[in-house]
């Protein structure tokens, strides 16, 4: 086994487990399309509460596509081979993670324009938003691998995984939504985008030191 | 293939939620020895190789290779060694030449083909994994035995599930590893024919 083996292997079985992925884009679009239902549809409510909705909805939806990471490993026993063949855990766990990042970033990109249309997203403001999700959703991933790590070995694991990793997404929400408020209202950003990105570069050096510790108190 | 390797445990204690899995337990394998470990369901068997890899931590004890304590700094064992456990590490959506191409990147075609004639699964490459039976997926989790070219060999309950011939085939190719210099750890309820091993007891 090498990386390079293993990236390949692991692009394949995203692809072959592409429903995963499609469940949770779909609980994407269905969060946001509800918002309007629900709340109110009219322009006034919704323009300025846009880059929030899409930042929650993609909160949810990566925890959602995180939450089975590392469970099929964990059952079939590859989980177990990686952590003996002798490569460093930290740069399979990192692989993964970007390869469930690109996964997911890559459909989340392209639905943004949609929705924000949808949801009236002042003009201007989507080249921010994406670039909110951009440097954030890294740091949602890594920190989700934590979680998901953690929790691998349970049956009923999904809530306890939210429960744990959903009070670390919030300043990551938070400097986001913040920044997409600020440039609605010509305010600078450029600090607030600097501390997402802090913040995933943060997540970038934890998570590969976490989540095999994790890993291997779960495979006992 | 490195042609002098020698594995000691010494004084490994184990343990498990309160129960002592074995208590005082030393080994020495060197080049050509085959090791069959014993035991009764739950002695510790799988526990003793978890612990080897680092996924169980030993109470005391020490293991070396060549001489090198591995226990502290496992890199040295983990890339001289090759596992098969219970759960057999294929991926159910790969097919059969995906779950090997996985482990085996470099590996040729021809070298594959050899070896899955050889366990008889030769006609399912482009199959499924979740589609062969329970011995034809063991057999190609096996058939790392006759790609890898790492000299110290882990296998848990290697026969079970195997049909008499696969069992014969097995254990030849156990011997033979051991006459190039290898070394095999195997547990097994099943006494073998083919093979004298040493035998190892663990009792708590």
């Amino acid at each position: 086994m090498t990386y390079f083996s293993y990236f390949k292997a692991e692009c394949l079985v995203l692809f072959r487990r592409k429903q995963n992925l499609v469940n949770a884009l779909l609980f994407f679009a269905l969060v946001i399309v509800l918002f309007p239902l629900g709340v109110d549809p009219s322009k006034a409510f919704l323009a300025p509460a846009a880059g929030g909705i899409i930042w929650c909805a993609a909160a949810l939806a990566t925890v959602i596509s995180l939450e089975s990471m590392f469970k099929e490993d964990y059952a079939d026993g590859s989980l177990e081979q990686l952590l003996v063949s002798g490569l460093s855990i930290s740069w399979l766990v990192l692989l993964k993670v970007l390869v469930h990042w690109l996964g997911m970033i890559i459909p989340l990109l392209l639905l943004t324009p949609i929705f924000s249309e949808m949801l009236f997203l002042p003009d201007g403001v989507l080249g921010v938003l994406m670039t909110t999700l951009l440097l954030g959703t890294p740091g949602l991933f890594l920190i989700g691998s934590i979680g998901a790590s953690l929790t691998v070995s349970l049956r009923q694991g999904a809530l306890l995984m939210l429960l744990l990793i959903l009070p670390f997404y919030f300043p990551i929400i938070i400097f986001s939504t913040s920044a997409i408020q600020a440039v609605a209202s010509g305010l600078p950003y450029s600090g607030l985008l600097a501390i997402i990105g802090a913040i995933s570069l943060l997540a970038l050096v934890m998570s590969p030191l976490m989540t095999p510790i994790c890993l291997k108190a779960s495979v006992r | 293939m490195q042609s002098n390797i020698s594995l000691t445990i010494s004084d490994l204690w184990i343990e498990r939620g309160d129960r002592d899995l074995c208590k005082g337990f030393s080994l020495t394998a060197t080049s050509g020895d085959i090791i069959h470990i014993l035991g009764d369901n739950g002695a510790g068997k799988s526990s003793l190789f978890k612990t080897l890899f680092g996924l169980v931590s030993p109470v005391e004890g020490e293991v070396q290779l060549n001489g090198e304590d591995v226990l502290s700094y496992r890199d040295p064992l983990l890339k001289q060694s090759l596992y098969i456990s219970h759960a057999l590490g294929l991926k159910s959506v790969f097919t059969v030449l995906e779950n090997i191409r996985w482990y085996f990147p470099k590996v040729s075609e021809a070298d594959i083909a050899r070896v899955l004639s050889l366990l008889k699964i030769e006609g399912y490459l482009d199959v499924p994994i979740k589609a062969l039976s329970a011995g034809q997926t063991r057999r190609v989790a096996l058939a790392r035995l006759w790609l890898s070219d790492l000299p110290v060999w882990f296998l848990d309950e290697p026969f079970s599930a195997l049909d008499m011939v696969s069992i014969q085939l097995l254990e030849g190719r156990i011997r033979e590893h051991a006459e190039q210099g290898g070394i095999v750890f195997f547990t097994s309820h099943q006494p073998v024919t083919l093979l004298s091993p040493r035998r190892v007891e663990l009792t708590a």
